[in-house]
């Protein structure tokens, strides 16, 4: 009975429970809501997000204050690269997707070796990235056009193409099987946790924590950057820092998943939670008729009152 | 009356209970040891006094009142001041802030520096002579020796003025002449009626400063007596609850005669200089000393975990430079850490993750597979009877002397050339202790070298065929044979460096 | 027993490191000296009264923002909700202001309320993460989001102008010397006064280890909460700047404000975790990242290439800082 209790309580069963609330609670305030073609397109705007918040979820499960704030900026930059390289032609998808994929990796790859081998904190680090990469847009903005869209591109995003899901859903759901598959049953994964939970009896278990601590964060500019370029697909066109938004709900996507800022503590499960749960709230305010100011506040409280559930720190006494 | 009158306290953190009945009666005026194993509730029962731990059960009279402790302030008004053996102090301020920080000195809403460094003064002086090298009113407090921060820690705790003085482990970084001064302190508080709690480990200590003692074993009281009316032996036997029979069983040295599987030839580093041994396959080699002497730095630096300066190192013959713990573990290394918090045990992970870091890395493994871990993972366990119900619990759910089990075994699924063991059984009961030495033995009979350094003489003194003693970070002389005695031991421990 | 007197040697810390120590914002002083002469030979009219004045009057409000922040990181927290303070307290006067029309009393009742307006998020900031126990950096997100939409609430679009007696005294000179440097030294007392309470070595003493500040018998929630309300107030000092500079009210001008504030602090040699560092240095860094900009502008950069530029000076400061910084203790 207390195991059952304790599964209940666990982050993404309270999420599933909340999702399934809010979908009911949009259904009242505006009928149509829950509607299946109204549930694939919050899924589609949820898998966006939750892409990006896979790589938050693997720096922030490194610990040592583990964070990258520079995925927004990766997102928008990806969308801008990956317009310009596809230019509207399917012909040019893959190149767009190398293109990206590689510059995600490179932006997190400078991250990583800041925050490790020059040991600036990840906030720090990433933040300054951040500012590069916004003036980086600028540059780009200014230069070239914005690009378009492929068909193709756009097509995998927001039509169905298997099973009536749109490919995007199921390369969220494939990434979501492959993280739970790295973290779970390999080394590499293993080893995560280690330096999240206690980086010095890892290094003194021989685990390569620079190394790992470096690979995570350019992870995270390789999520960032498919991102990106499913956003250019779900748009098409991009527009000035389309990624910007995507910053701190990632990091809230995170949390709501149930994994520790701290470090060590959580998965990328509850993290695919987290996000849907985030896109349904957002989904209902945008769908009742209040202003914006009223929408703004009520999320606000509501992100609040739901933080209450989880990951609240140790209280000073015990 | 009893100034402070404790009965049926306790404390559980969800199944773990560190205290299940604390019970302690302190007079005004007297020095009142406790006593007790690792683990056995002492810090408990002094926090649940401060305030900062909530005891589950249990009654405080203060006085002959009952009060409730709501916190660490509300303990604080009432008297009650406290030295913290993991100290409480902020790293980044200076030594004069630090002991004025919980009651600072205003002059209407500003704080005055002046009454601050004056009253700071006051009890840095009581220390006068014997703060060391370094030590100032404005120094921070993170440039200080270990020593010196348990001297601030201490101001601190005086500075608080408290009728009620507690001590948890004061005088476990402390020189001799800061002891001495210490107790000359506590005399003069005791003479001023103040109640005083002390926790030690040094009998010596206690014998010398107590007034009454009460020994707890597994987070309960076992008993109080007068100092005068007690010895030691029965001081012990409270602790232990049995006679100390598991010592002695003296080693039958034999020798080792294998081939070298470790030489050190002038080996210097942060800590240790000039050091040179050879262990031989088989072979038991003892570190021994007080504490701190350089035998964890030497013991650290061979496993790439510390800094080496000059000198050489082989194994097995071939040349071997400790650069980090990887390459050590690649060249068939291991070390255990006393502390296990620090360096050993990744907590919130299950055990099996907990036991299987080094044969990923030994056998450059991409995958895990819980299934042919846990085969690969239970005769590991096994040889040090570890208990747990499974290897998907959390490691956190074991007691301290299974979890550092854990971290051992570790080390036994591809075993490796040299085991260094740095004061493994640090904080772990007994029986545990007995199953690690019995499997070291058995390990070093199967050819293994194994060096091994620890704070407790007897453990020492059983375990190894010889003993380097060290001293000021250089090995002052070697024990073997019939040598290997306590009293040799404490000699060469003792010499001036 | 002479535990660790071999094993760690007593580390003497020579006169240089004994003075970053007392003075851990000298790194950022250097680094804005530095920039304030490139200022001078690329621009020599930006070291002029004007150009300074000008430079004090633009970037006083982040100026008073990082400040702000300092007191949040100095107990080891975070504020992101302090641009969307910084844009409700702007909204919240201006409107005010509007309906008591332009007087000085008018004024003074505006700049009240909003104080005691950033005085409230603050607070309530101070409440959810100090209190609650939320992770400050998730907490205050949330928080600011709500913010924003009281701020919106206020008022719905940006636009409304501010009366002239606000913004001609902020941009004007009292007795020929410009409001700005009035203001600024009127700063540079409160931050003294402040700095010899015990509001900051209490935040200082929570940032370094606030379990141990908590067994002492500091009250660690209380204090907390104290610098989420500082953060407040001076954010609504911040907003006041603004309002001077900008002349009007936007529910969103503070918006970006935040995270140059958090790297004002950083850039000033405060510790992000907490339990080292001055405000002073926050208020240098907030003039390096304004000179930074400037000199970007004077140099020629072509307008495109500007942001990028600045961006990658901020970054490359940022870490130099750390880096000096630490070299200079280690």
């Amino acid at each position: 009975m207390t195991r059952l209790v304790d599964t209940l309580k666990t982050p993404i069963i309270v999420a599933l429970a909340l999702i399934f609330l809010l979908l009911i609670v949009g259904e009242m305030l505006s009928p149509g809501f829950a509607s299946p073609t109204q549930i694939m397109r919050l899924l589609i705007v949820a898998a966006l997000l939750g892409i990006v918040a896979a790589g938050q979820n693997l720096v922030i499960l490194g610990g040592r204050e583990g964070i990258d704030l520079s995925v927004g900026g990766v997102v928008s930059l990806s969308a801008i690269i990956a317009g310009n390289l596809m230019n509207g032609q399917d012909a040019g998808i893959p190149l767009a997707i190398l293109g990206c994929v590689a510059t995600g990796a490179l932006i997190g790859l400078i991250n990583g070796v800041g925050v490790t081998l020059m040991r600036i904190p990840p906030l720090v680090m990433t933040l300054g990235m951040l500012g590069v990469l916004q003036g980086l847009l600028v540059v780009i903005r200014q230069g070239i056009p914005s690009g378009r869209a492929a068909p193709g591109l756009s097509q995998f995003v927001t039509q169905p193409f298997l099973l009536g899901l749109p490919g995007i859903i199921w390369l969220w759901v494939l990434i979501g099987l492959f993280l739970a598959f790295l973290l779970s049953r390999t080394v590499y994964g293993h080893r995560i946790y280690a330096i999240g939970s206690n980086e010095q009896a890892a290094r003194m278990a021989g685990v390569p924590v620079a190394a790992i601590r470096i690979s995570l964060f350019a992870l995270s500019g390789v999520f960032a950057a498919i991102a990106g370029i499913c956003l250019i697909g779900y748009s098409g066109s991009s527009f000035a820092n389309v990624g910007e938004q995507y910053m701190l709900p990632s990091i809230i996507a995170v949390v709501f998943g149930g994994t520790s800022l701290a470090g060590g503590k959580g998965g990328y499960t509850g993290t695919m939670a987290g996000a849907m749960m985030l896109t349904v709230l957002q989904g209902i305010l945008t769908t009742v008729n209040i202003d914006e100011s009223g929408r703004q506040m009520i999320f606000g409280a509501t992100l609040l009152l739901l933080m209450l559930f989880y990951g609240r720190g140790k209280a000073m006494r015990a | 009356m009893a100034k402070l009158k404790i009965s049926g306290v306790s404390k559980a953190y969800g199944a773990t209970v560190a205290l299940s009945r604390g019970d302690l009666e302190l007079q005004a005026g007297e020095v009142h040891v406790l006593i007790g194993s690792n683990g056995s509730g002492k810090s408990t029962l002094c926090k649940i006094v401060a305030g900062s731990v909530r005891p589950d059960k249990g009654e405080v009279l203060l006085d002959g009142k009952p009060v409730t402790m709501s916190g660490p302030r509300a303990s604080k008004a009432l008297g009650i001041g406290i030295f913290y053996q993991e100290l409480s102090l902020a790293a980044r301020r200076t030594v004069e802030e630090n002991i004025c920080l919980p009651d600072l000195p205003m002059k209407g809403p500003f704080v005055d520096r002046k009454t601050l460094s004056e009253r700071a003064a006051r009890y840095i002086a009581l220390f006068d002579g014997v703060t060391g090298e370094g030590f100032s009113p404005d120094a921070t407090v993170d440039i200080l020796r270990a020593d010196q921060r348990q001297l601030v820690e201490i101001m601190k705790t005086l500075a608080s003025e408290a009728s009620i003085l507690i001590f948890d482990e004061p005088t476990s970084a402390l020189d001799r002449a800061q002891v001495d001064r210490f107790f000359q302190i506590l005399t003069r508080l005791k003479q001023e009626g103040r109640a005083i709690v002390f926790i030690s480990h040094r009998m010596d200590e206690i014998f010398s400063i107590g007034d009454q003692v009460t020994v707890l074993r597994d987070g309960a009281t076992i008993g109080t007596s007068r100092i005068a009316d007690t010895n030691a032996q029965e001081i012990v036997r409270m602790m232990v609850g049995e006679e100390p029979a598991i010592a002695a069983q003296a080693q039958t040295s034999s020798a080792a005669s294998g081939p070298v599987a470790l030489r050190l030839a002038n080996l210097s580093g942060a800590g240790f200089s000039d050091i040179g041994f050879e262990v031989r396959q088989g072979e038991i080699l003892g570190l021994g000393g007080l504490h701190g002497q350089g035998q964890s730095s030497v013991l650290r630096a061979l496993f790439g975990a510390g800094a080496v300066t000059s000198g050489d190192v082989s194994l097995e013959g071939a040349s071997y430079r400790p650069h980090d713990p990887r390459a050590a573990i690649r060249a068939g290394l291991a070390y255990v850490s006393g502390d296990r918090g620090r360096d050993g045990v990744i907590q919130g992970r299950p055990i099996l993750e907990n036991v299987t870091p080094i044969h990923f890395l030994r056998n450059r493994l991409r995958l895990a597979s819980p299934a042919s871990l846990k085969r690969k993972a239970t005769p590991a366990v096994e040889a040090l009877k570890t208990k747990f119900a499974s290897f998907a619990h959390p490691i956190g759910s074991l007691s301290g002397g299974n979890q550092q089990k854990i971290v051992i075994a570790r080390w036994l699924i591809d075993r490796p050339k040299v085991l260094l063991l740095d004061d493994p059984t640090k904080g772990i009961d007994l029986s545990a202790k007995a199953d690690l030495f019995a499997l070291v033995r058995t390990l070093a009979a199967e050819g293994m070298a194994i060096v091994l350094y620890s704070s407790e003489d007897a453990e020492l003194l059983s375990n190894s065929d010889r003993i380097l003693v060290f001293n000021g970070g250089r090995i002052t002389r070697e024990l073997t044979g019939a040598e290997r005695t306590r009293f040799n031991l404490y000699e060469a421990a003792y010499e001036a460096a | 027993m002479m535990v660790d007197a071999v094993a760690t040697p007593p580390r003497r810390p020579g006169g240089i490191k004994r003075f970053i120590e007392a003075y851990p914002f000298l790194p950022a002083l250097i680094i804005m000296l530095v920039l304030l002469a490139l200022n001078g030979i690329w621009q020599p009219r930006s070291v002029s009264l004007v150009g300074i004045t000008g430079l004090i009057k633009t970037y006083m409000a982040l100026m008073l923002l990082a400040v702000a922040q300092t007191y949040v990181v100095y107990a080891g927290d975070i504020d992101l909700s302090a641009g969307a303070i910084v844009s409700l307290v702007n909204v919240v006067i201006v409107a005010v202001m509007a309906s008591l029309g332009d007087s000085g009393v008018s004024v003074l009742a505006a700049m009240a309320i909003g104080l005691g307006a950033g005085l409230a998020c603050g607070i309530v900031n101070g409440i959810v993460v100090a209190a609650f126990r939320l992770q400050a950096i998730v907490a205050t997100f949330a928080t600011s989001i709500f913010f924003t939409g009281l701020a919106l609430w206020v008022m719905p679009v940006a636009g409304t102008p501010a009366p002239a007696t606000f913004w001609r005294t902020y941009g004007g000179r009292i007795l020929d010397v410009p409001f700005v440097f009035w203001a600024a030294a009127l700063l540079a007392v409160i931050l003294y006064l402040l700095a010899r309470t015990r509001h900051a070595l209490q935040l200082l003493a929570v940032g370094d280890d606030a379990q141990g500040a908590y067994q002492s018998g500091l009250p660690v929630t209380a204090i907390r909460i104290r610098g989420y309300a500082m953060c407040g107030v001076f954010a609504a000092l911040a907003a006041f700047c603004i309002t001077g500079d900008t002349a009007s009210g936007d529910p969103l001008v503070g918006g970006k404000m935040t995270l140059y504030s958090i790297a004002a602090v950083v850039l000033g040699g405060t510790a992000l975790a907490g339990g080292y560092g001055t405000v002073v240095g926050s208020v240098f860094g907030a003039l390096i990242i304004g000179l930074i900009n400037s000199l970007v502008y004077f140099v020629g950069t072509p307008s495109e290439w500007q942001n990028l530029v600045q961006g990658l000076a901020i970054l490359v400061a940022l870490v130099a800082g750390i880096l000096i910084g630490r070299r200079a203790r280690a």
